[in-house]
C-alpha cells in the first residue's frame, strides 16, 4: 500500500515537473533581441526573477542631435530620470506569461513622449510579437509588431 | 529498502523539478555590456519585412476623443435678394457651439492601420436684432443654425519600408436639423486617396486627390501631404493641403505651438424645420467655406489628456446658396459658370476653439 502511495506521489512530482518545465519554456520564448517596426531601436528581452523585461540594447540614431552627446531620457516626467542613458533603459517592464501565448501586467514606456502605456504582448509566431499599447482599455491603443532578430556572438575580451 | 529508495527518488525529482524554474530566474548582467555586439543583427525570419511608420517625429499627438467649444465674434451677414425678399445685412453677435469627435482604430498593425470616427459639430447664430430679421435665411439661421455629423475612415497602408497609401472617405450630414435626421439623399460623401514617402524619421509627403466640400461645394482638387520636423524636434510642419498647414514649435514634450490655417466647409442644408418659411427655401444649400488662420496652443495636462487652444481670424471664403432639389449635386469646380440662387458675404471675426482631448499612444 506504501508503495502504492509513494508510486503516486512520484508520479505526481514528474507530471508537475514536466508542466512547470513545459511551462516555462513557452514563457521564456519571450527572451531574445527584438526590432520594433519603426527599426529605430533593437530590444533584448530578459527575464528577472518571474517577470520580464525589455531594454534598449540598440539606437539607429544614438546620440542626440541637439545636445551631440549619447542620448538620454530627457522626456521622463521624472526630472530625476533625465540623464539617464536611452541605451540600456528598461521599456517593458513587469510582464508575466499568462496563457495561450500572452504576455500582460506589464507597462511599455515611450522614450520619445516620456508616456508609459499599459501593454499585452502576443507571440503570433515563434519570431512575431504583437505588442499593444494602450490607454486604460485595450481599445485606445496601437499595435505594434516587433520581430525577433538573430542572437549576436558574444565577443572575445 | 524499497521504501527509502522511494522516498530517495520522490526528493530527488521535486527538487528536479523546480531547479530550473529558479536556475532560470535572472538574466540581468551585472558586467558592463558591450552594446557594440548588436550593431548588425539580421532578423531570424527572412521574409521579415520593415513598413514605413505612419508616423514621423515630432508630431502633435493624434486625437482618439476630443471634446471642445467654438466661438466666432461679432460679424455680419449680407443677404441677396431671394424669392421676393429683398437684400439684407444682419448683425450676428457670434456663432458658437459644441465640436465633438471620436476616432478609434480599428486595426493597428505595421501593415495596416484602419480608423473609424465620428463627429458631431454645431453653430449656433445668435443674431443682435432677432425680431427685426425679415430676411429667410438669417431667420433660419437664427431658429435652427447649422450642425455637422458623421462618420469617416482613414486607412493607411505602408507598401514598404519607405512607401505608402493613406485613403480617408467621410460620409456628413449638414444641415439645420434638429432631433429629427435629414434623409439619406442629403448626405455628402468625401474622399482623398494618397500615395506617399517617408523617407526618414523626420519626413513624410506625399500626393494624391480628393473629392471635398472644403471649398463649400463639391470638387475635385489636389491633395499634398508634406510633414517634416528638424533634427533637433525643435520646429516642423504638419501639412495637408488644402485642408491645413501649420509650422510647429515644440516647446518641450509636453507643450507644442502651431501657427496655421484650416479650411473648413461643407454643404448644408436648409430644412427649415418648424418655421413658417418652408417655401421657397426647401432644397437650399449654403456653401459654407472658411478659413481659419490661427496660432494653436497643445499640451499634455495629465497622462493621455490635452489640452488645446487656438485662436484667430476666420476669413470667409463661400456663404452661397444653390438650389439641389431632392439632394441631387452638380458639380460648378473652381471655373463653372452656373449661377448661385443667392450671392452671400460674411464679414470676417475672430474666433478662438479650446478642446479637452484623449491622445493616442
Amino acid at each position: 500500500m506504501k508503495l502504492l502511495k509513494y508510486s503516486f506521489l512520484l508520479i505526481l512530482a514528474v507530471v508537475i515537473s514536466s508542466s512547470v518545465n513545459a511551462q516555462d519554456e513557452k514563457a521564456d520564448r519571450l527572451i531574445g533581441i527584438w526590432e520594433p517596426s519603426h527599426g529605430k531601436a533593437k530590444v533584448k528581452v530578459e527575464k528577472i526573477g518571474e517577470k520580464y523585461y525589455g531594454k534598449i540594447v540598440w539606437l539607429r540614431e544614438p546620440v542626440d542631435p541637439e545636445t551631440e552627446k549619447p542620448k538620454v531620457d530627457k522626456n521622463n516626467p521624472d526630472e530625476k530620470m533625465r540623464s539617464t542613458p536611452l541605451r540600456g533603459y528598461r521599456i517593458l517592464k513587469d510582464f508575466q506569461y499568462t496563457s495561450k501565448n500572452e504576455w500582460t501586467e506589464g507597462t511599455i514606456y515611450d522614450p520619445e513622449n516620456g508616456n508609459t502605456y499599459n501593454c499585452i504582448i502576443k507571440m503570433t509566431d515563434d519570431n512575431t510579437l504583437d505588442i499593444r499599447g494602450y490607454i486604460g482599455i485595450s481599445t485606445f491603443g496601437r499595435t505594434d509588431i516587433w520581430k525577433r532578430l538573430k542572437m549576436p556572438s558574444k565577443k572575445k575580451k | 529498502m524499497t521504501r527509502r529508495y522511494y522516498q530517495q527518488l520522490l526528493f530527488a525529482t521535486l527538487i528536479l523539478a523546480f531547479t530550473p524554474t529558479f536556475a532560470q530566474t535572472d538574466t540581468t548582467e551585472t558586467e558592463e555590456e558591450d552594446y557594440s555586439m548588436y550593431d548588425n543583427l539580421e532578423f531570424v525570419d527572412e521574409g521579415a519585412k520593415r513598413y514605413a511608420s505612419v508616423k514621423i517625429k515630432g508630431l502633435a499627438p493624434q486625437k482618439l476623443i476630443s471634446v471642445g467649444y467654438s466661438f466666432q465674434g461679432a460679424h455680419e451677414l449680407e443677404t441677396s435678394a431671394f424669392g421676393g425678399f429683398p437684400a439684407s445685412t444682419d448683425k450676428i453677435n457670434s456663432v458658437s457651439g459644441m465640436r465633438m469627435e471620436a476616432n478609434i482604430p480599428v486595426i493597428s498593425k505595421n501593415s495596416l492601420i484602419m480608423q473609424v470616427g465620428g463627429r458631431y459639430w454645431e453653430s449656433n447664430y445668435d443674431f443682435e436684432d432677432k425680431s427685426s430679421i425679415t430676411n429667410p435665411l438669417s431667420a433660419t439661421l437664427s431658429e435652427n443654425g447649422l450642425r455637422t455629423t458623421g462618420l469617416n475612415t482613414t486607412i493607411y497602408k505602408p507598401l514598404d519600408e519607405f512607401s505608402f497609401l493613406l485613403f480617408r472617405a467621410s460620409a456628413d450630414m449638414n444641415g439645420d436639423f434638429d432631433s429629427d435626421l435629414q434623409g439619406m439623399e442629403y448626405m455628402k460623401y468625401s474622399v482623398a486617396a494618397l500615395w506617399g514617402k517617408r523617407p526618414s524619421d523626420y519626413k513624410q509627403w506625399a500626393v494624391g486627390l480628393s473629392r471635398t466640400y472644403r471649398a463649400g461645394e463639391l470638387n475635385y482638387i489636389p491633395v499634398i501631404l508634406y510633414n517634416y520636423t528638424s533634427p533637433t524636434s525643435k520646429w516642423g510642419t504638419e501639412i495637408l493641403f488644402p485642408a491645413r498647414g501649420h509650422v510647429r514649435y515644440t516647446v518641450n514634450s509636453r507643450n507644442l505651438l502651431m501657427f496655421g490655417f484650416e479650411l473648413e466647409g461643407n454643404s448644408f442644408r436648409i430644412g427649415n424645420q418648424g418655421t413658417e418659411l418652408n417655401d421657397p427655401l426647401n432644397d437650399l444649400e449654403i456653401r459654407r467655406s472658411e478659413l481659419r488662420f490661427r496660432f494653436v496652443y497643445e499640451r499634455q495636462l495629465t497622462g493621455f489628456i490635452w489640452l488645446s487652444a487656438q485662436a484667430g481670424y476666420r476669413y470667409n471664403y463661400s456663404y452661397n446658396v444653390d438650389r439641389l432639389e431632392d439632394g441631387d449635386e452638380f458639380f460648378r469646380g473652381f471655373f463653372g459658370d452656373q449661377d448661385y440662387i443667392m450671392e452671400n458675404e460674411l464679414t470676417n471675426p475672430l474666433y478662438f476653439n479650446i478642446s479637452i482631448n484623449l491622445v493616442s499612444p
